[in-house]
């Protein structure tokens, strides 16, 4: 089972990713943005960073990059594809997935642990969590403000697309604030229609061990690992 | 022939525009008398075309190709042909 790690010029988060996929026991490779063919592959990973710089518009010009056509095939033959942070950002602009990442509400570029609610658990993404599950996971960005017009947003929540959503922190008091950037409908994550690809704000890649403030993004990764056992 | 183009791409009305707030905010702490403050992008270029229809097609298509229809509008607000 083998996982491609997309590397765009400006991505930062190849790396995190890669560990936190070999951590499972998965294999996994750092595949450059350039690359024509992703035969072998029974996954793809987008990982964060700033693509481009960010030019234009976070994820607009990686979605010009050659391997995307690889990765839209990847989707239509329904591997598991993921895009974390500036992934997701490629993957709205691509079209993979609906709606739009707008500059945080505050302006600020925001890096800290946020909270959770895992939405779905019957997904290649999701199976080793529990229902309902709040887990801390960091977020890092500028541009996360989920964003999509009121019919496809009511079109998501009728299909159960959201996956993660931000919440407050079990037994906090209700007025705490916890949506850090302005996301409609306190939207984290979601998937396709088909439920193999996903986006995501938050790093799970950053939160995989305890030395690392939180392991509970581990669970995203073995989630992936056995899902891909079911299908080999 | 080769053409200079100008190209527009402005969020959206009804988009939140952080960036436009806070630069309303600023010019009003001037003393402006301003409001709904929008901030968009500026795109020029030259390009080779045999006709000014032509070089507008080609600048329309490249507004379609860069901005992003879920949130953005785009305009080809000038196209000068260079002597």
């Amino acid at each position: 089972m083998k996982v491609a790690v997309v590397q765009f010029p400006g991505s930062n988060c190849d790396q995190d990713a890669v560990w936190a996929l070999q951590m499972v026991g998965l294999k996994a490779e750092l595949v450059w943005h350039t690359e024509t063919h992703l035969e072998g592959f029974q996954a793809v990973l987008l990982p964060g960073g700033f693509s481009y710089g960010d030019y234009l518009r976070a994820g607009a010009l990686a979605k010009f990059s050659p391997v995307i056509q690889e990765v839209r095939r990847l989707a239509e033959q329904g591997y598991p594809v993921v895009g974390i942070c500036n992934g997701f950002q490629v993957l709205t602009e691509a079209g993979l997935l609906p709606g739009a990442l707008l500059a945080n509400t505050n302006l600020h570029f925001t890096c800290k642990e946020v909270f959770l609610r895992v939405e779905r658990t019957d997904l290649p993404f999701t199976g080793s969590y529990k229902p309902g599950q709040v887990v801390r996971i960091p977020i890092a960005h500028g541009e996360g403000r989920y964003y999509a017009d009121a019919k496809t947003l009511e079109a998501l929540e009728q299909n159960r697309q959201v996956v993660f959503r931000y919440c407050p922190p079990e037994n906090a008091p209700l007025e705490v604030s916890y949506n850090p950037n302005g996301s409609l409908n306190d939207i984290a994550g979601i998937v396709n229609q088909r439920g193999n690809v996903l986006g995501m704000m938050p790093h799970p890649e950053r939160a995989v061990e305890e030395m690392l403030g939180s392991a509970d993004g581990l669970p995203f990764f073995t989630s992936l690992k056995r899902a891909l056992e079911v299908v080999a | 022939m080769k053409y200079h183009i100008t190209l527009l791409i402005e969020l959206k009305d009804g988009i939140l525009d952080p960036q436009g707030r806070a630069v309303e905010g600023v010019l009003q702490g001037l003393e402006y008398p301003v409001e709904n403050v929008r901030v968009g992008r500026v795109l020029e270029m030259e390009l080779e075309a045999q006709s000014e229809a032509e070089a507008r097609a080609t600048a329309h298509q490249i507004g379609k190709a860069l901005a992003n229809p879920v949130m953005e509008v785009f305009l080809v607000e000038a196209v000068k042909e260079l002597a």
